[in-house]
Parts: structure tokens; sequence; C-alpha cells
């Protein structure tokens, strides 16, 4: 079964990035990296196949709408949340009690939040 | 560059949709992904937020909830991930997706990897 796996970061943990220098960042990301490396050493020991992605600041998203014809492109995230997603997790799991565990184990989960969605198989 | 488009809708609304309408989505869609062919990565459709499920961790006790971490009328239906020379190119090849129409797509660039 495949889900979708929205890494999300609370408001206030991307303020707090936003105010970090480039050597802090590079600091912080250092010092959280066993834990990603556990989490991914985790996966590869389930045989759980994964993708992924890191996303920039939701600060300089994009929205994209077409209107009579016409595209509108407009600043932000489309939905103003107290959690805003800072990346993905594309994964193949057993079941959903295995997403779970493997939600569990993101790092953002301690302060943000880990939403599983189940994917549609045409 | 990586891009995340993100498809925004009301799915109740898509949910509604009569098969005929349905299928005329799906063709639009279909459409997309051939014009967008060289620059699509992967992309999903995602099943309705009542099957979602949200983890948090919390002094060390994982909590599980049913549903999305925000309830909102607008909801992420699926997404693609295209490898742009641009987000102007990512907006022009998100604006051809039916949901354009009737909701929004978010774009969201990816991290590239700093040079050490």
């Amino acid at each position: 079964m495949k889900y979708l796996f929205l890494l999300n970061n609370s408001a206030e943990q991307w303020d707090e990035w936003r105010s970090l220098s480039r050597a802090e960042r590079h600091e912080r990301r250092e010092e959280s990296l066993p834990r990603w490396n556990d989490l991914f050493g985790w996966m590869s020991e389930q045989g759980i196949d994964v993708s992924g992605l890191e996303l920039e600041d939701p600060a300089n998203a994009r929205v994209v709408r077409v209107q009579d014809g016409e595209t509108l492109v407009t600043d932000g995230p489309y939905v103003e949340t107290k959690e805003l997603l800072g990346g993905y997790f594309l994964a193949d799991c057993k079941d959903l009690d295995q997403a779970i565990e493997l939600a569990e184990r993101v790092p953002v989960a301690d302060k943000g939040s880990v939403e599983i969605r189940p994917l549609v198989t045409h | 560059m990586k891009v995340l488009a993100l498809i925004y809708g009301n799915e109740e609304k898509w949910a509604a949709l009569t098969p005929a309408e349905s299928e005329a989505v799906y063709d639009k869609h279909r459409a997309f992904a051939a014009v967008a062919a060289a620059k699509l990565v992967t992309g999903a459709e995602l099943a309705s937020t009542s099957a979602a499920t949200t983890v948090r961790v919390r002094e060390g006790q994982t909590v599980v909830t049913d549903g999305p971490f925000a309830e909102t009328k607008e909801v992420l239906g699926g997404f693609y991930l295209l490898d742009c020379d641009s987000l102007e190119e990512a907006a022009e090849l998100a604006s051809r997706l039916a949901e354009a129409e009737t909701g929004a797509i978010e774009l969201r660039v990816g991290r590239e990897e700093e040079a050490a």
C-alpha cells in the first residue's frame, strides 16, 4: 500500500528557522542528522521503498489559479494553518500500522505532525 | 529545480462529480502528463481525507488521530513532482490542470543540497 507522508512543521518552528543564520541552520541539520539516519536505516531494514523531498520555506510558495481562462499566480501558501508542509515521503508500506510506525520515527513528529494519506490506485 | 505541485480542491465537490465530469478531469490530467512528460518526476492521487491519519509524538508518547492535521474546506487531493527550469515554467504547467480552475495548485520549491 502506497502512502504519502506530509511532514508538517509548526508555524513557530518556521519562524525560528527564518531567524537562524546559514551557519546555525547547518549546525541544526548536523544535530538532527543521526535521527534522520536512524529513520532511513529502519526503512531500509523493513524493506520500505521510499522517495521524498525537503521543501523550501512555505513563505516562498506560489499559488496558481485559472479564472475565465486567465492564469493568476499569487504568493504564499494556499492554506494558512498552524502547521505548514516542510517535506514529504512517498513510501510503500505493508499496512497502516507500519505507516504509523514510520511516521512516529520522523523527527518532525515531535514538534509538528506527520499526516499519512493513502494513495488511490487506478 | 524540483517543484512540488500540490493540488487543492473541495472534496465534497469532487465526490459529487458525475462519471462524465470526473472523466473530463482525468482527461486534463492525462493531457497535462503528456505536455509535462519531460519535466514530470512523479505524481499521485490521494484517497479522501476521511482515510487520513495524523501522527504526533509529544513527550515521548505517540498520539495518533484520524483525519487530516487541519480541518479545511479545501483539501490536498494529489500532487505532481516536477523538475523545472523555473517556477514560472512550473506555474505554466500547473495552469493546465482542471483543479487550477476549480481549486488551486500550490507550488513549493524543493531544497537544493548545499555545496559543502
